[in-house]
């Protein structure tokens, strides 16, 4: 079996060929939850871009990450680095698998070993990923990245996890995320556990980032404003399949699927005081036939839905939805799928040194190198 | 003003610390007019929660109500025994803490648990009556009845929080505080548990204090906004022109780095960070994240001044 | 630290206990010879006096030399069986915990059943098979055999909800191996689990031994605690009068095991955090 070849000849740099996964409890596995459904991907390191993947919990959403960052194991289909399953790659693979592909997790307070300073987490890769050569070398390219995220290494290093604030510990998490250098970096819910005011700094911080060193991301949230502003891509996972996908600015101000508009309709917006609407249809049980997923509680719904499955409709070059009243429009080609999250021509700069994209001063003032 | 139904008048909380004293309220004040619904926003260690802790005189040691003065009606908090205010807590202002959705007794139905409610207040119906009370609360908040002899894991995250907001109500309160109701509900979720909430407080008459850090979810919900920071209230106003012409700078920034839906490109934090209360700089708290700062904010703290109808600002240029 | 034994008052105690029976093994090897606790060395039977102020017992021991020469003779046993069950305990439970699986299945079957076979029984087969006298550091071993089956089981258990952390994922992702996350981040973590678990597997070891001696199947030859009172009922000493005899190292044994157990709570309150009494 072949694997997708890219413009280059070269295997695609991770690939997910019907990746699903089902988690089953109870007594001899007799319940059966499926947490993600098919799923294919491919990704290129010829074209980085920022796809967002929205959905709320329960969705897939964070099995896909697992499944991409080789945490868990698919139940069915398998997930190839340079056309190798995760599974049966060589120490040496696995290692370069680790530099290429690296993640930021949610919650800022549990990623941290009480035990060990937070300089642990930062000493600990360049160390087993021999990324430099002597310890001056070492200090040098982790106060680099800290610098690269805003932060001050004087502040910063040699402090205990309790010490610093969340914010302060996200940021340190999003150095050591480059400190590797990655193609690919897997953010779950970056910025759902830190305030405010400091979301907008950091994911502006994994924006440039990937302007300036041409890093792929994936950002997995459940806040479709903030991936509005970030990404280029967007998906919508409902209850473990996608139903929505496309460029994001199609998606937000045009969205097709019921289940997107229910979801951007939710959305308390600032901008308009009080347009919530009152009335809200009552959410029935949920149905678990073959028909589509969001059926229960589609305020449109057709009989047909409740019977059959409805496919990834393609309504436009860049854009899909999976709802039968697209069905006048053609079926998205499985193939297609992977180009139509892909941000289009882009050539991106990939220097020799980390810029500091972006320095807080002593005073607390922000500046931006020329 | 005897019209407001609670009354805050520059309450102050402080804790004692290794290296000295901690304010985690600082001198404020505000007022709760019957039916109004009223929004606390702040970022984490603003002192939000912390307040609302204080109008229940629920402060546990090492913090203590320092100063100041909460009414209920009237009716002077400091001045009243234990006794009197357990009495109160339920009955006259109730709380739907955070989290509250995941402190319900998971081996307790929900129907004993309202029942509990009750009986610690003295209100416990006969039997009859009591499956009645019950099943026209769930109503109340949209829930079937069976919910009653439901286990809360046997329930969604949006039930659970709606089943919270039925036992703040039972005793029909005049005052709902609710800290971070939702914040653990996903969005389609979050919209239905904040309209069950409107409508509760529509039919009780009650008065709202809305505890919470998402601006978005302020704007659709309350009547008047308030924004704390490290410890002080400095800015209220109606919520249309706080939004519309916010005057303290924190609130442009926090404004101004909320995502919007309109246009892309518009990732604006507020650089810094939220000072520790214990290391308070001097004068203005937020001065050295501010861009408008000049030397007086450094040396004098503003204090709290009405600049027009029910609006307040605690900032020298403002 | 002083600060925090104020706040942990069985820790206090625990320390205590076992300090001043430290102190009494130190400078009662200065005080009595040591030969007097062998037998026929000093006038049998003599109740307590200035010369003999433990008194002596039937075979002419002077009980003082036999207390200052057995206590740490029986607390030697304790510690090294107990030692060497927490350390297989923890090789075994944390790589059952860790790698789940077969290994976890199978490593933890066997300590299932064998803490469901009754282990005194277990222990005085061994000891009757053994031909001849045990010594001292054989019986060590004997009680070792056992002792790894319960830290194997708890070890595993904190182990298991330890190791669902975030950073042991970051841990992964940063390029570290099993064994290297096991080290680096899992053990240092459980220490303070550890030592109370050391404490407590003392304490059974003592307990076992003493068990095994009473019933005459330990080092005959050593004074220790256990074979002292394995002589006081051969030689009915209860039913004769003969109080000093038993009074001694009884009180000793209870000092012991009091001291242990305080020892385990105050080391369990370290462990974890959330039994720690406010300030």
């Amino acid at each position: 079996m072949s694997s997708r070849m890219t413009a280059s000849g070269a295997p695609p740099l991770i690939e997910l060929r019907d990746v699903s996964k089902t988690f089953a409890s109870g007594i001899l596995g007799r319940d059966r939850k499926v947490a993600l459904e098919p799923f294919s991907f491919t990704m290129d390191v010829d074209r980085p871009g920022i796809i967002a993947v929205v959905g709320e919990s329960g969705s897939g959403k964070t099995t896909l990450a697992r499944l991409l960052l080789g945490l868990v194991e698919p139940t069915g289909g398998e997930v190839l680095f340079k056309g190798c399953d995760l599974r049966r790659l060589s120490a040496a693979d696995r290692r370069d698998f680790r530099h290429t592909v690296q993640a930021i997790f949610q919650d800022p307070y549990e990623v941290y070993n009480p035990f060990y300073r937070v300089d642990h987490v930062l000493t600990t890769p360049v160390r087993k990923f021999r990324l430099a050569h002597s310890k001056a070398a070492a200090r040098e390219l982790i106060e680099q990245a800290l610098q690269a995220v805003g932060l001050q290494p004087e502040e910063i290093l040699g402090r205990y996890p309790h010490q610093l604030s969340g914010g302060q510990r996200q940021r340190i998490m999003v150095a050591r995320a480059l400190l590797l250098r990655p193609r690919l970096i897997v953010a779950d819910e970056p910025v759902s556990m830190v305030d405010a005011s400091l979301r907008a700094t950091i994911l502006g911080s994994l924006r440039k980032l990937h302007e300036a060193m041409g890093i792929s991301i994936l950002y997995i949230t459940h806040d479709l404003a903030t991936a509005y502003q970030v990404a280029d891509t967007i998906l919508v996972l409902y209850r473990a399949s996608v139903v929505e996908a496309g460029d994001v600015e199609l998606v937000v101000k045009d969205p097709r699927h019921p289940y997107t508009q229910l979801l951007i309709g939710s959305i308390p917006k600032v901008s308009t005081i009080r347009d919530w609407a009152e009335e809200q249809p009552a959410t029935p049980a949920p149905v678990t036939g073959p028909g589509c997923k969001f059926a229960d509680r589609c305020p449109v719904r057709l009989p047909v839905c409740m019977e059959q499955r409805p496919p990834l409709y393609r309504t436009a070059p860049r854009r899909a939805a999976a709802c039968v009243r697209l069905n006048s429009d053609p079926v998205l080609a499985a193939s297609d799928f992977s180009r139509l999250l892909s941000p289009g021509p882009r050539a991106p700069r990939v220097p020799a040194e980390l810029e500091p994209v972006m320095v807080v001063n002593a005073s607390g003032g922000e500046a931006t190198p020329s | 003003m005897s019209a407001a139904v609670l009354r805050v008048d520059r309450l102050r909380v402080a804790y004692a610390h290794e290296r000295g004293v901690v304010r985690a309220v600082d001198e404020v004040s505000f007022e709760l007019r019957p039916g109004e619904r009223l929004g606390l926003a702040g970022e984490s260690g603003s002192g939000k929660s912390t307040m609302a802790l204080a109008v229940l005189r629920m402060i546990k040691p090492p913090g203590r109500i320092e100063g100041g003065e909460v009414w209920l009606d009237n009716v002077a908090l400091s001045g009243l025994s234990d006794a009197a205010i357990r009495r109160l807590r339920l009955a006259g202002i109730a709380m739907v803490p955070q989290g509250s959705m995941n402190s319900l007794n998971p081996v307790v139905r929900i129907r004993d648990q309202i029942a509990d409610a009750l009986a610690d207040h003295g209100s416990l119906p006969p039997r009859g009556a009591l499956t009645e009370q019950i099943h026209a609360l769930l109503a109340q908040v949209g829930l079937p009845p069976d919910v009653a002899r439901k286990y809360p894991h046997e329930l969604s995250g949006g039930m659970k929080q709606r089943a919270c907001i039925a036992i703040a109500i039972c005793l029909r309160p005049k005052v709902i505080i609710a800290d971070e109701p939702t914040s653990a509900l996903d969005v389609v979720v979050q919209r239905q548990v904040m309209q069950t909430l409107g409508q509760v407080q529509k039919a009780l008459g009650a008065a709202v204090i809305l505890i919470g850090h998402d601006l978005g979810l302020m704007a659709q919900f309350v009547d008047r906004l308030g924004i704390m920071y490290a410890g002080r209230l400095v800015e209220m106003a109606p919520i249309r022109d706080m939004i519309t012409a916010p005057r303290h700078p924190y609130t442009r920034m926090l404004i101004d780095s909320l995502p919007s839906l309109d246009a892309r490109g518009t990732l604006r934090g507020i650089p810094g960070l939220a000072p520790l209360l214990r290391e308070l700089p001097s004068g203005c708290a937020f001065h050295p994240r501010c861009p408008m700062a000049v030397e007086r904010c450094r040396s004098d703290k503003p204090a709290v001044r009405e600049v027009a109808l029910e609006a307040t600002v605690a900032c020298h240029l403002a | 630290m002083l600060r925090y034994l104020r706040r942990n008052p069985s820790l206090t105690v625990g320390l205590i206990l076992l300090g001043l029976l430290v102190a009494f093994m130190v400078a009662g090897a200065f005080v009595v010879d040591a030969e007097n606790a062998q037998p026929l060395s000093v006038p049998a039977l003599q109740p307590p006096s200035w010369d003999y102020p433990f008194g002596t017992d039937r075979q002419g021991r002077d009980l003082l030399a036999v207390m200052v020469t057995g206590t740490p003779l029986t607390l030697r046993i304790g510690f090294i069986a107990g030692i060497i069950g927490v350390g297989i305990g923890a090789v075994l439970g944390f790589t059952a915990a860790y790698y789940r699986g077969v290994v976890d299945t199978v490593i933890r079957s066997i300590a299932d059943i064998g803490l469901t076979v009754p282990g005194l029984l277990i222990l005085i087969i061994i000891a009757v098979s053994l031909k001849g006298s045990l010594t001292v550091n054989q019986m060590a071993i004997v009680v070792a055999s056992l002792a790894w089956l319960s830290p194997t089981r708890t070890i595993r258990s904190q182990v298991l909800t330890l190791r669902e952390r975030g950073y042991v994922e970051i841990a992964r992702l940063n390029g570290m191996n099993g064994p290297e996350i096991i080290f680096g981040e899992l053990m240092p973590n459980l220490l303070p689990y550890l030592a109370a678990t050391l404490v407590s597997s003392v304490s059974a070891a003592i307990l076992a031994s003493i068990g095994l001696e009473v019933l005459g199947l330990g080092p005959v030859e050593a004074p220790t605690l256990g074979m002292t009172l394995y002589w006081v009922f051969f030689n009915a000493a209860i039913i004769n009068g003969w109080w000093w005899w038993w009074t001694a190292p009884l009180v000793v044994i209870i000092m012991v095991f009091l001291g242990l157990f305080f020892l385990t709570v105050g080391l369990d309150e370290v462990a974890n955090p959330r039994l720690r009494q406010l300030a």
